[in-house]
């Protein structure tokens, strides 16, 4: 089989442009993500019924249906309730509704994972909430929220290309277009699946580069013995 | 071919520059009842890892009931290493009771027990069945064989590891300081168990701290000290009349500060 | 325009009808993945240096790019390799690959956790490679790793929704066709919504039984 050049050679402005489009749209969901996130974890941090209830409905929602499902609901829900908006925008409230999802939980975990006492202590100390909040416990949490955040960032990156079906026109929807161009599907999703990687590559090193500055180790303390490595361990020379 | 349930020659096993097993030369005739001690570190668990081929040493041979383990000396002097598949098969002539024990927690009594007659021996599941069923009879456990390992107590786990161990019917029982897990009060009964063992003729290689067992049960006690057997003979003799100093003052440091076997001491004192 | 209940259930039986579809190629995936992982993982186990550099670089490819895509390349870019596939087989071997390599690295992950004394125990009764990974390693991995493979499971679940893109005639898609014909698009999809988040109920009950039964056997 031979590989159609003009796909790249012709048509490169749209893929760059959607690629654009994509990071775009990431970045955005980060932002807005995370200010659902914060202000849902600290409401289901105080501990009210009815808000937590809220939440608790909302984020099982975003995790019980298909994210191609939700990117419809908004997408014909908005008109249905009198707002016309652009595919653009109904997409990235989408991605922006899902992200939030995610990045509620990360907070919420990192900070139920503080021992208790700090939470106590701060206010012992007379400290009012947002005072405790803002200078014990939310430096405590950012740094182990940023792996699973930029994990979670990746994630939205790649959910983006669902947006292809309200014709968003990030990469995917792009890479749609140039295929119907060119009829040369292989190369097209070839071509764009390589953008794709190169950019969750970039991030998941950037995360592994945070991880060796500042992660904690991770290696196994204790050996492990020579005839369980060769079951339980898939890395290192094969057992003797 | 030998009368020997186990015969070691030459066993060396070296991390780095330490000799951890220092040309061990070891026979077990049948029947008989071994008990090894010596300083933590000495190489006690080292010997029942090799003799396992868990670890298998780097130089020296294994024989199991006549059986080469690992590697074989040929009548004309050269060495063959044998296959996996072969040392598997040799080593299911050995049992092992792990001082952790080791029994696989998402599994029954009784399949910890019926598992490897059924896979390894090729024992059909009733005779597996019939002949695990027989041992929990005789270890007195009957009334758990449906429970999970989790579920029962600590010297109920330490009878299924054995009796996991004896289901295979090997030619030689090895333990690895099998009282040391145990609470104190079911020390004893452990040691009566194996006492009962030795009386049923089993073979049996024994690494204790509990000098009672060595002098009441065993019949030949061995004492090792960086990688070698400093001392083999009949316990009393091992214990009372050796003239090598590490071995002394092994004893001496032991036997001062175990009522048990201090009692047990004067006792023989007595008789003689 | 509004939003009228009675065509989310005058779509109900329609929409219903597909959910098998769903729901059918979901658990086909996801029992292919199940095998393909715990191959993949004792492949790896081998410690082949090549076969674990290439199962890495699959394993970053399938992880770095959208599903989407993935299954385009599997309906739309394998004919160019020769092999055309149906939509609803492209659809399942996408997902079933892309969540085999998942699954490998949740069992990966909990390797570790099964103890040495576990398999040493194994082999010093003398049990050979095949029934230790059959009888000991392995369903004490599906033990420790339940929640995470039921989770990848509700994954596989919602990515068959992605196939309506690729035409399969599965509840999205049934959602979109009486939405054009009734000019209702809004109903019918928050009846697939509502369908989507029942079936992961079910998998996640189901999970939930596993769980239970195997929490009898510890203490």
């Amino acid at each position: 089989m031979t590989l159609d050049p003009t796909v790249i050679t012709d048509y490169w402005p749209l893929f760059v442009q959607g690629a654009f489009l994509t990071l775009r749209l990431a970045a955005i969901a980060f932002v807005g993500g995370m200010l659902i996130g914060a202000v849902c974890a600290a409401l289901s941090l105080l501990n009210i019924g009815p808000v937590r209830a809220v939440i608790t409905v909302y984020l099982a929602l975003m995790r019980g249906i298909p994210f191609i499902v939700i990117v419809f609901l908004v997408h014909f829900g908005l008109p249905a309730f009198g707002m016309r908006t652009p595919a653009i925008v109904t997409g990235t409230v989408a991605l922006t509704l899902f992200a939030g999802a995610y990045y509620v939980e990360i907070i919420r975990g990192a900070v139920e994972a503080l021992p208790k006492g700090q939470w106590e202590s701060a206010r012992a100390i007379g400290m009012s909430p947002v005072a405790a909040a803002r200078h014990v416990i939310v430096p405590q949490i950012i740094s182990p929220s940023i792996p699973p955040i930029v994990n979670c960032t990746m994630t939205m990156i790649k959910e983006s290309s669902v947006l292809s079906a309200i014709t968003v026109s990030e990469l995917t929807y792009q890479g749609l277009i140039v295929q119907g161009n060119t009829f040369a599907p292989f190369e097209v999703f070839i071509t764009v699946a390589l953008i794709y990687w190169a950019i969750t590559m970039l991030f998941h090193m950037l995360a592994q580069a945070y991880d060796r500055r500042f992660g904690a180790s991770t290696g196994r303390s204790s050996r492990m013995s020579p005839i369980a490595a060769r079951y339980l361990s898939i890395d290192g020379k094969s057992g003797t | 071919m030998t009368g020997f349930a186990l015969r070691t020659t030459g066993l060396v096993r070296r991390f780095g520059d330490l000799r951890a097993l220092d040309e061990v030369y070891l026979d077990i005739p049948y029947g008989q009842v071994v008990s090894l001690v010596g300083p933590s570190g000495c190489g006690k668990s080292t010997l029942l890892r090799c003799l396992t081929y868990l670890d298998p040493p780097d130089d020296g041979f294994i024989e199991v009931g006549g059986d080469w383990l690992g590697r074989e000396r040929l009548s004309n002097g050269t060495i063959r290493r044998r296959s996996r598949r072969d040392i598997d098969r040799v080593r299911r002539k050995i049992g092992m009771v792990f001082q952790a024990l080791n029994l696989w927690p998402h599994m029954s009594v009784l399949d910890n027990l019926s598992v490897a007659q059924r896979v390894a021996l090729g024992r059909s599941e009733a005779e597996a069945e019939s002949r695990a069923r027989a041992l929990l009879d005789r270890l007195r456990i009957s009334e758990i064989a449906d429970a999970f390992p989790g579920q029962i107590s600590g010297g109920q786990q330490q009878r299924v590891a054995i009796a996991r161990a004896m289901a295979m019917d090997p030619e030689i029982l090895l333990f690895d300081e099998p009282t040391s897990a145990l609470d104190p009060e079911l020390v004893g009964e452990v040691l009566r168990l194996l006492k009962e063992f030795a009386q049923s003729g089993m073979t049996m290689l024994v690494v204790t701290h509990e000098l009672a067992f060595a002098r009441d049960v065993a019949d030949r006690l061995l004492f090792m000290d960086r990688g070698r057997i400093l001392a083999d003979g009949p316990p009393q003799q091992v214990i009372t009349q050796t003239r090598d100093r590490r071995v002394r003052d092994f004893f001496d440091k032991v036997t001062a500060f175990h009522p048990k076997f201090m009692q047990a001491a004067a006792e023989t004192e007595d008789e003689s | 325009m509004g939003f009228e209940i009675d065509a989310v259930w005058g779509a109900m039986p329609r929409l219903m009808n597909a959910v098998g579809v769903n729901f059918r190629i979901a658990m086909i995936s996801i029992l292919l993945a199940l095998l393909g992982g715990t191959l993949l993982t004792i492949l790896r186990s081998f410690k082949i240096r090549i076969v674990n550099a290439v199962i890495a670089v699959f394993m970053s490819f399938v992880r770095g790019t959208p599903l989407l895509i993935q299954i385009f390349l599997a309906y739309y870019g394998l004919p160019a390799l020769g092999l055309r596939l149906s939509p609803q087989a492209a659809g399942i071997l996408a997902l079933s690959l892309n969540s085999a390599f998942f699954v490998s690295e949740i069992l990966r992950g909990s390797l570790p956790s099964i103890e040495d004394g576990q398999i040493e125990a194994a082999t010093a009764l003398g049990l050979r490679p095949r029934p230790i990974w059959s009888k000991v390693v392995l369903p004490q991995l599906f033990r420790k790793t339940l929640p995470m493979l039921i989770n990848e499971a509700t994954v596989v679940l919602k990515g068959t929704a992605l196939l309506a893109v690729i035409t399969v005639v599965e509840t999205l898609r049934v959602a979109q066709q009486i939405g054009s014909s009734t000019f209702r698009p809004f109903e019918p999809i928050v009846g697939a919504a509502i369908l989507f988040l029942a079936m992961n109920l079910v998998l996640v009950t189901i999970g939930w039984v596993f769980e239970r039964r195997f929490a009898k056997e510890r203490r």
